[in-house]
């Protein structure tokens, strides 16, 4: 399943250094989708910024600061994310774990420093992968640092799984 | 460009298949515990593949260590089966907590490539090997190619100078480092120790390269010298050498300088380690519990100072002290020098070797608004309970002598 190359959803707007304990708390770990998806909702409550009204758990794009996803590697945390619909990360920066598991999960880690400041919660995003910009409420566009061809090329496979299964493939 | 003896490590280590700037580097070990492994077991079922070198992994169950709930005793129970049936021989079951029972086996040593899946990993660096952090699914990449794939890290020269002070311990020099830089400072980077003075000893070495992931570094490394090779020599009964001729000379795009003799022991407020001021800044907050454990701040050169401090003493009315050795050898080491003995007598409780209290996991998780100053590597928000407790960071010295005080202390108050 690979990546599609426009996505779009509604913004979910978060600050700097959000760390994987507040995001996910640890106490949710667990093999029960369902449970990891209420560790997600517990970690929207505690960082205030859950999106208001109806299922807001449905075509999200996160836009955050700087070292998002900073602290543990408990991949629960990313796989909550893919559980809930996110479909793409936005960030100042990502920290390095974070970074990688979000493409391993086929969820796009884009840079952009500018668009933060300008989403307020709930805002439509639309992100071009092919062009690399992302479009806020069909008039502003940022741009996003182009991804390094390695990350680019696990998305474009759906996740480093699939990106794996090629590789043994000699594709 | 700088990127250290890590570079080195790395370029030495990859296979020639390059992508952007990602090289596809050999691994020469792996560490994965119990929840991390219960993560990858479905996508590796499915692939049907074979790992590829079964002797080149160490599998813990450190974190449901005894399982508290059925949901984690069916994950301990399915982590076991697959140890089994894959005959992994070194599948340790609550022998203590993964970081440590790593640079306590035969396994790694300097010029190495480690990966783990779990963010502490870096702690193995303190040998002088490159080791690093990853999310579950990466770790299922390594098991079944033996290969990752990595960015040679920019490097940071960190020069250590001068005598340790007997108050001052290796948590303090991470919190120094940290509290200078902020929560991503070393954002991606490598950190490379040297011990200028052969004053730090490896104990505080892990317990420093534990840390570097809180600044966001992918991994600290201190430079071998005559402290790592004595280690080594004892743990495995005979000397190692580097394993090409390191000529020791590495290149670094920024450097610090840290003066261990001016260092004071130091205190990371809630919610951050990063949020550092000194240790006698501190006094007047009153803790509930002090957590004296975890990868990194449950060694034997940790509990040691702890049970100085304790000996002959009682906690404070109303303390809870909590004390987990890191590993099983440990806790025996423990009990044979009158660590455990002291503790105890001061009204410690002692946990099994474990994660325990540091993840909130089990044992010791904190109530709403309660207050504990341990001696782990985060203090996160509801980290460790309750998403209005509190958690503030510091050394086994502090962590003891603010059990005694029931509130935080520096140690130079208790220390005689």
């Amino acid at each position: 399943m690979t990546i599609p190359r426009m996505i779009s959803g509604t913004a979910w707007n978060l600050g700097d250094h959000v760390n994987t304990d507040i995001l996910h708390p640890p106490a949710y770990f667990s093999l029960d989708e369902g449970r990891v998806k209420d560790g997600l909702r517990e970690g929207m409550e505690r960082l205030k910024a859950g999106v208001q009204g109806g299922d807001s758990t449905d075509g999200l794009v996160i836009v955050a600061g700087e070292n998002f996803g900073c602290g543990s590697s408990r991949e629960t945390s990313v796989r909550s994310l893919r559980i809930c619909g996110v479909r793409a990360v936005i960030a100042h920066s990502f920290a390095r774990i974070f970074y990688r598991s979000l493409a391993n999960l086929g969820i796009p880690p884009l840079e952009c420093n500018a668009i933060q400041a300008c989403v307020q919660n709930g805002d439509p995003l639309l992100i071009s992968l092919t062009d690399g910009f992302i479009e806020l409420g069909d008039t502003r566009r940022f741009p996003f640092s182009p991804l390094d061809p390695h990350i680019e090329r696990i998305l474009e496979c759906g996740g480093l799984i699939p990106y794996l299964r090629r590789e043994q493939d000699g594709v | 460009m700088g990127n250290g003896l890590s570079g080195e490590i790395i370029q030495r280590h990859a296979d020639g298949e390059r992508e952007g700037g990602f090289l596809r580097t050999e691994v020469d070990f792996v560490l994965l515990h119990d929840p991390a492994c219960a993560l990858l077991l479905a996508d590796l079922r499915e692939l049907k593949a074979t790992i590829w070198d079964k002797a080149k992994i160490l599998l813990t169950v450190d974190h449901f260590a005894p399982p508290s709930s059925v949901e984690r005793a069916n994950i301990v129970k399915d982590v076991l089966s697959f140890a089994e049936h894959e005959e992994i021989a070194n599948c340790k079951t609550y022998e203590g907590i993964c970081h440590q029972l790593l640079v306590e086996g035969p396994w790694v040593g300097p010029g190495m490539v480690v990966v783990g899946a779990d963010s502490h990993t870096t702690t193995a660096g303190a040998l002088g090997c490159v080791a690093t952090g990853m999310g579950s699914t990466d770790i299922l990449y390594t098991l079944v190619t033996g290969r990752t794939w990595l960015r040679p890290p920019e490097a940071v020269r960190v020069d250590l100078i001068g005598d340790v002070p007997p108050y001052v311990m290796g948590k303090d020099i991470a919190l120094e480092l940290l509290g200078g830089v902020g929560e991503g400072g070393f954002l991606n980077k490598a950190l490379e120790f040297y011990d200028l003075d052969g004053v730090i000893p490896i104990d505080d070495r892990f317990a420093i390269c534990n840390m570097v992931v809180e600044g966001g570094a992918k991994n600290g490394l201190f430079h071998p010298d005559e402290i790592t090779w004595s280690y080594l020599k004892e743990r495995d009964g005979k000397g190692r050498v580097f394993p090409w001729s390191f000529t020791g000379e590495a290149h670094y795009g920024e450097a610090i300088e840290i003066d261990l003799s001016s260092l004071t022991p130091k205190l990371a407020l809630p919610h951050s380690p990063a949020l550092v001021v000194d240790a006698k800044e501190g006094k007047g907050i009153k803790i509930q519990q002090v957590f004296i454990g975890s990868c990194t701040g449950g060694r034997l050169r940790d509990l040691d100072k702890a049970a100085r401090v304790l000996k002959g003493k009682k906690v404070a009315p109303g303390m809870r002290l909590l004390v987990t050795p890191a590993s099983q050898r440990i806790y025996q080491k423990a009990i044979e020098r009158g660590y455990i003995q002291a503790i105890v007598e001061a009204g410690g409780v002692i946990l099994n070797p474990s994660c325990g209290p540091c993840g909130g996991i089990d044992k010791g998780i904190l109530g709403a608004g309660e207050q504990c100053l341990s001696t782990s590597n985060r203090n996160f928000q509801g980290r460790m309970g309750d998403p209005s407790s509190r958690v503030y960071l510091a050394s086994p010295l502090t962590a003891a002598a603010s059990a005694v005080k029931g509130e935080v202390t520096d140690p130079r108050e208790v220390l005689t």
